[in-house]
C-alpha cells in the first residue's frame, strides 16, 4: 500500500493490459489485413459484377449505335456514388457514352488497351468487354476511387478502436481485481519479510493464503524462517560458546598456576554456562584416585551435600569416573538410575545431570572436569561437546602451567648453579690470594711460634704471669696459622680432612670472650654504647668431639653478628646446656650440647632469615664479607651438629649450635709424656730465602747443639752443601724452603740428593699444609713441615730421619 | 491512323473501319444509310431467338432474306461475309415477290414491296421469319421491326404483338431502346 509496493501492483496491471492490448492489436491487424484483402477483392468483384452488368445492358446500344441508350445505362451509376467515371466505347473505339454525363464534353479519354480489372494509382479501373453473342461489340471502363474501402475501414476502425477501448477497461477493471489475487498475498508475504528483517525475529510466520501456489511458496517461506530461525539460534549459542572458550582460554593462558586456571575456568562456567554444580580434579595415578583441585566459588554450597572438599581425594570406582580417566566423556543424564557411589552423592546434593569430562595432555588424563546441574538431562550434546573442547583448552592451559613452572624450576636452578659457580670462581681467586697471603703469613709468624715455645721450654726462670703470656701467643699464633690454613679451604671443593679432638665448650666460650672483648666492650664504649655479656654456661658439660679452632672461630664469627646487630647497644648472652633424650642413664641416652649465642638486637626479616646461611649474603653492606654465617654453617655441617636460628625483627636473634657430646667413657688420648730428645749434635744446612726465619730457626736448633750452617738462597744452599762434601765435613740433614727465588726448594732437594743420596731433606714451607693435605711430597725430599713450624715437629723429625748419628755427620760436642 | 493498327482483321471490322474512316472522313465518304441498315440486320440475329425448329439444321446457313428489289446492293454480303450465329454460316438469298420467298430467318422487306404486306404475311404465317422494314411512319402494321430514321439517325420499332405471332423472341436488350408497339393486344 506504500510507495514501495505501487510499483509492483501497477507492474502486474501493465502487463495484464499490455497483453491483452497486444493479444487486441494483433487480431486486429490479422483481422484488418484480412479485411483489406478481402474487402478489396470483394470491391473489384463488385464492380466487375457492376461493369459485367452494364456491359451486358449496353450490348443493344452499342449495337444499335444508340448514345441515348448507352448514356441511360451509364446513368445507372448514380446509385454508386464510388465510382466517379465510366465510359463506353464502340469496338472500333469510338466514345459513345460517358459517366457523369458532363463528362461527355470533356476530350475523350483514349481507349485502354487492356482488358480487366486492376487498382491502380488511388482508383480502381476496370476495362470490361462488351460482348453480345460471342461478338465484341465494345468496350466500358470503369473508374471507382477507394472511398469505399476508406470509408468502410473508417468504419472498421472506428469500431474496432471503440472495441479495443471497451476491451482495455474491461481488462483494467478485471485486472485491478485480479491482480489483488495475485499481489496480495505477495504483499503480505514481502511485509512478513520486512518485519522479519527489521525486527529479526524469526519467529514471525506468513499467513497462508489461498491458492495452492501462493500456499507452496507461504509454506516454503516460513519453512525458510524456521531453518534461518534454528540456524541462528544455533549459531549465536556456538558464537556464545566460542567466545565462552576463548575467554576462558584466554584468561588461563594470562595465569600460570594450576589452582588460579582452575578457578577461572569454574568461575566461567557457572557464570556462562549456569552450571550447578563445577570442579575440577587431578588424578593420582599412583593411588588410583580423584583429588578435588578447585571446586567453583559458587558451588562450594554442595561441599557438604556432595561430601567433597578441595584436596580431598575421590576413589575411582569402576563407573564413569574409571571411564573418564580412560580419556572417555562421561554424561549421566540422570544420577538416580546410577548405583554406584560417586553419582550416588550428587543424587543425594538434588543434582541429577552429571559430566565429566577429562583434562587429557598428549593422551594422557591427568585431570577432570565435573559438572553436574539440578535437572536432569540438561546437558545436551552441543554442551557435552562445548565441556569435551573446554576440558581440552584447560587441559593445555593446565599443561602450560606446568610447563611454566617446571620452566621456572629449571630457570631457577640454573641461575643458582650459575650463581654458585661464580662464588665458587671467587672463593677460588680468593683462595689463591689467601695462600699467597698465608704463605706469607707462615713465614712472618715462624720466627714467634719458634721463640715463643723455645721461651716456654728452655727458660725455667720465667714469672707465672710472663709464661701466661707466652701461652697466649702461642695459642693465638695457632689459631693464626689455623686461621690461614682455613682461608685456604675456600678454594678448596674437597672438605679438609676434620682432625676431632675432645673440646670443652665452656672453656672455649671463655676463651672467645676474651679473644673478642675489644669487640664487644671497648669499640662500643668508644661510642658511648654498653652492650652486657652474660655468660650462662652449664655445670658439668660434657665435651664434645671436635676442631677447637673452627668452634672457635664460629663462635667469634657469632659474637661480632652479635654486636653488629645491636647498634644501639644491648644484652650479648653466651650459653651452655646439656639436653638428653631417650631414657636417662640407659645405653640408649643421646646427649647434646647446645651452645647459644644470643642478642637483643635489630632480628631479621623473613627474607633475611632464609638467606642468611649463603655465602656472600650480607646486610652489613661494605662491613660484612657475607661470609660469617656461611663459615658458622660450613662448621656446623663438617661436625655433624645442628645450627638453629631463631629470630624475631626488632626483638633479637638466637643462633643455636647443637653438637653431640662425646662418649664420656673415651679417655682424652693425649699425648704422653715428652720425652726429651736425644741429644745429638748434628751438622745441619737451612736454606730459605728469609733471613728472619734463618736466624730464628738457627737459633733454635743451635740451642738444641745442633750445627748449623745457613744459605739465604737455593744456589747458595747448593753450593755450601757441595763445598761441605768436598771439605769432608757433610751435613747430616738439610733444611729447606720451597718458595726462593731462581732455584727453588724442589731443585735444591734434587742437587743433594743427587750429589748425596743418602742426606735426608726436610721441606720447611708455608705451603706445607697443603701439600700435607694433597699428598703431594715433592721427590727427593724426605719430610714436609710446614710453617710456622713447632720445634717439637722438627725436632722428631730430625730424629726420625737420622736415626743412626752419621759419624761424619755429627759434630763432636 | 493509328486505330486502323488495332482494329482486328476481321470482315466486319474492317467494315467498322471503312465507316469509322467514313464518319471521321465526314462528307467525304459517308456511311450510307444502307450500310447502317445492312448491319443492323446481321445484328438482329444476335438479339433475336427462334424457335429450334425455324432454324436451319446444323451446319445449313442463316439465311437473310432480301424481297424485291434489294437496296443493299454487295453491302449486306460484304458485312455477312466470314460472320457466324450460333455456328452456321450467313447466306443471303434475294426474292423477286413474295412466291419466292422461302425458309428464311430474317426477311427485309424494303419499303417498296409494302404494297404487298398482306401477301406477305400471309405467307409468312406459321413460320418464324424475323421480318424487318424500314418504311417510315406510314408502314402498316404486322412487320416486326421498322427501322426508323429520326434526326438523322436510325430507330427501331418493334411489333410484339408480331413477334409473339411469328413466335419469336426479342431480347429486352434489343427493346430497349426500341419504340414498342402492339405490347398492349
Amino acid at each position: 500500500m506504500s510507495a514501495q509496493t505501487r510499483p509492483m501492483r501497477r507492474t502486474l496491471m501493465t502487463v495484464i493490459l499490455l497483453t491483452c492490448g497486444a493479444v487486441m492489436l494483433i487480431t486486429a491487424a490479422t483481422f484488418f489485413a484480412y479485411e483489406y484483402l478481402t474487402f478489396r477483392q470483394l470491391t473489384l468483384r463488385n464492380l466487375e459484377i457492376l461493369g459485367k452488368a452494364i456491359a451486358a445492358n449496353s450490348t443493344a446500344a452499342l449495337a444499335f449505335d444508340n448514345p441515348d441508350d448507352a448514356r441511360e445505362v451509364l446513368s445507372a451509376f448514380k446509385a454508386q456514388p464510388h465510382v466517379v467515371a465510366a465510359r463506353l466505347y464502340v469496338s472500333d473505339g469510338r466514345l459513345i457514352a460517358s459517366y457523369p454525363d458532363g463528362a461527355t464534353h470533356a476530350p475523350a479519354a483514349p481507349l485502354p488497351r487492356k482488358d480487366g480489372y486492376r487498382f491502380e494509382g488511388g482508383s480502381l479501373r476496370g476495362v470490361q468487354p462488351v460482348v453480345q453473342g460471342g461478338r465484341r461489340l465494345g468496350t466500358l471502363y470503369l473508374e471507382s476511387d477507394l472511398g469505399e474501402i476508406y470509408e468502410h475501414f473508417e468504419l472498421f476502425v472506428m469500431t474496432g478502436a471503440a472495441f479495443m477501448l471497451v476491451c482495455c477497461i474491461a481488462a483494467y477493471l478485471i485486472s485491478r481485481r485480479l491482480q489483488r489475487v495475485i499481489s496480495q498475498p505477495l504483499l503480505a508475504l514481502a511485509a512478513t519479510a520486512r518485519q522479519v528483517s527489521e525486527r529479526r525475529d524469526y519467529s514471525v510466520r506468513a499467513v497462508k493464503s489461498a491458492g495452492q501456489e501462493f500456499a507452496l511458496l507461504t509454506d516454503a517461506f516460513n519453512h525458510m524462517l524456521t531453518r534461518i530461525e534454528g540456524d541462528r539460534t544455533k549459531l549465536q549459542s556456538q558464537l556464545s560458546r566460542l567466545d565462552l572458550l576463548h575467554r576462558i582460554t584466554r584468561a588461563t593462558g594470562e595465569r600460570q598456576d594450576l589452582p588460579s586456571v582452575f578457578r577461572v575456568v569454574l568461575h566461567a562456567l557457572e557464570e556462562h554456562m549456569r552450571l550447578d554444580f563445577g570442579c575440577l580434579c587431578v588424578y593420582e595415578a599412583s593411588v588410583e584416585a580423584l583429588s578435588v583441585a578447585v571446586i567453583g566459588p559458587r558451588s562450594a554450597r554442595f561441599c557438604s551435600a556432595l561430601a567433597l572438599a578441595e584436596r580431598e581425594r575421590v576413589p575411582i570406582d569402576e563407573n564413569g569416573l574409571a571411564r573418564c580417566v580412560g580419556g572417555e566423556l562421561v554424561y549421566e543424564p540422570d544420577t538416580r538410575d546410577l548405583k554406584f557411589p560417586f553419582p550416588q552423592r550428587f543424587t543425594r546434593a538434588g543434582l541429577y545431570a552429571l559430566v565429566v569430562a577429562p583434562l587429557l595432555v598428549e593422551k594422557r588424563v591427568f585431570g577432570v572436569l565435573v559438572a553436574a546441574r539440578h535437572a536432569a538431562q540438561s546437558f545436551s550434546s552441543a554442551d557435552c561437546e562445548f565441556l569435551r573442547q573446554l576440558s581440552e583448552h584447560v587441559a593445555l592451559g593446565a599443561h602450560q602451567a606446568q610447563l611454566y613452572g617446571a620452566l621456572q624450576r629449571a630457570y631457577d636452578d640454573l641461575r643458582q648453579s650459575q650463581q654458585a659457580i661464580m662464588q665458587q670462581e671467587r672463593l677460588r681467586a680468593l683462595g689463591e690470594m689467601a695462600s699467597g697471603i698465608a704463605h706469607d703469613i707462615n713465614n712472618a709468624i715462624s720466627p714467634i711460634a719458634l721463640y715463643t715455645e723455645s721461651l716456654l721450654e728452655r727458660e725455667p726462670g720465667l714469672s707465672e704471669r710472663a709464661r701466661g703470656y707466652l701461652r697466649i701467643i702461642q695459642t693465638a699464633i695457632e689459631d693464626v696459622a689455623e686461621t690461614v690454613a682455613r682461608m685456604r679451604e675456600f678454594y678448596r671443593a674437597r672438605e679438609a680432612e676434620l682432625v676431632l679432638s675432645q673440646v670443652g665448650c665452656n672453656r672455649l666460650i671463655e676463651q672467645v670472650v676474651n679473644l673478642t672483648r675489644a669487640r664487644w666492650s671497648d669499640q662500643p664504649q668508644q661510642r658511648g654504647l654498653v652492650i652486657q655479656l652474660h655468660t650462662d654456661l652449664a655445670e658439668h658439660l660434657p665435651d664434645i668431639m671436635g676442631s677447637e679452632v673452627e668452634i672457635r672461630d664460629a663462635l667469634t664469627n657469632l659474637i661480632f653478628n652479635a654486636v653488629d646487630a645491636m647498634p644501639d647497644g644491648g644484652t650479648l648472652t653466651l650459653r651452655t646446656r646439656v639436653v638428653s633424650s631417650g631414657p636417662p642413664g640407659s645405653a640408649n641416652t643421646v646427649r647434646q650440647v647446645t651452645v647459644e649465642v644470643s642478642d637483643t638486637g635489630v632480628g631479621m626479616d623473613e627474607e633475611t632469615r632464609r638467606r642468611c646461611l649463603e655465602p656472600f649474603y650480607t646486610t652489613k653492606g661494605e662491613r660484612g664479607t657475607g661470609l660469617g654465617l656461611a663459615m658458622v654453617y660450613g662448621m656446623v655441617q663438617r661436625h655433624s651438629a645442628e645450627l638453629e636460628i631463631d629470630s624475631a625483627l626488632r626483638r633479637g636473634t638466637t643462633v643455636r649450635l647443637i653438637f653431640a657430646a662425646a662418649d664420656p667413657l673415651v679417655l682424652a688420648t693425649t699425648a704422653g709424656p715428652r720425652l726429651p730428645p736425644p741429644l745429638r749434635r748434628l751438622r745441619i744446612l737451612l736454606v730459605d730465602d728469609d733471613p728472619t726465619l734463618l736466624q730464628s730457626l738457627r737459633d733454635i736448633l743451635e740451642q738444641d747443639g745442633h750445627v748449623v750452617t745457613v744459605a739465604d738462597g737455593g744456589q747458595k744452599g747448593i753450593d755450601a752443601f757441595t763445598a761441605a762434601l768436598l771439605q769432608g765435613t757433610p751435613f747430616a740433614l738439610v733444611i729447606t724452603d720451597l718458595g726462593m727465588p731462581y732455584v727453588d726448594g724442589r731443585k735444591v732437594a734434587a742437587a743433594i740428593k743427587a750429589t748425596s743420596a743418602g742426606t735426608p731433606v726436610i721441606m720447611l714451607t708455608g705451603w706445607g699444609r697443603r701439600l700435607l693435605a694433597d699428598k703431594e711430597i715433592p721427590d727427593h725430599v724426605d719430610r714436609v713441615l710446614s710453617k710456622p713450624p713447632r720445634l717439637q715437629e722438627v725436632r722428631a723429625a730430625i730424629a726420625e730421619l737420622t736415626p743412626a748419628a752419621d759419624p761424619a755427620t755429627a759434630c763432636s760436642a | 491512323m493509328g486505330l486502323l493498327t488495332i482494329i482486328a482483321p476481321r470482315a466486319l471490322l474492317r467494315w467498322a473501319a471503312l465507316l469509322l474512316l467514313a464518319g471521321l472522313a465526314g462528307a467525304a465518304a459517308p456511311v450510307s444509310e444502307f450500310q447502317l441498315k445492312a448491319v443492323f440486320l446481321f445484328n438482329f440475329a444476335q438479339f433475336v431467338d427462334w424457335p429450334a425448329a425455324a432454324l436451319p439444321r446444323a451446319g445449313a446457313p442463316f439465311v437473310i432474306g432480301v424481297l424485291g428489289k434489294d437496296p443493299f446492293g454487295a453491302l449486306l454480303d460484304e458485312v455477312v461475309q466470314g460472320e457466324t450465329v450460333n455456328g452456321h454460316p450467313f447466306a443471303i438469298e434475294r426474292y423477286r415477290d413474295v412466291t419466292q420467298i422461302r425458309a428464311c430467318q430474317i426477311l427485309f422487306i424494303p419499303a417498296s414491296e409494302l404494297t404487298q404486306l398482306g401477301e406477305i404475311l400471309t405467307a409468312l404465317k406459321g413460320h418464324s421469319v424475323l421480318t424487318v422494314t424500314d418504311a417510315d411512319e406510314r408502314a402498316p402494321r404486322g412487320v416486326i421491326i421498322e427501322l426508323l430514321t429520326r434526326d438523322n439517325r436510325i430507330r427501331l420499332r418493334i411489333d410484339l404483338q408480331a413477334a409473339r405471332a411469328s413466335n419469336l423472341t426479342i431480347s429486352s436488350k434489343l427493346l430497349r431502346p426500341a419504340e414498342i408497339v402492339g405490347a398492349g393486344s
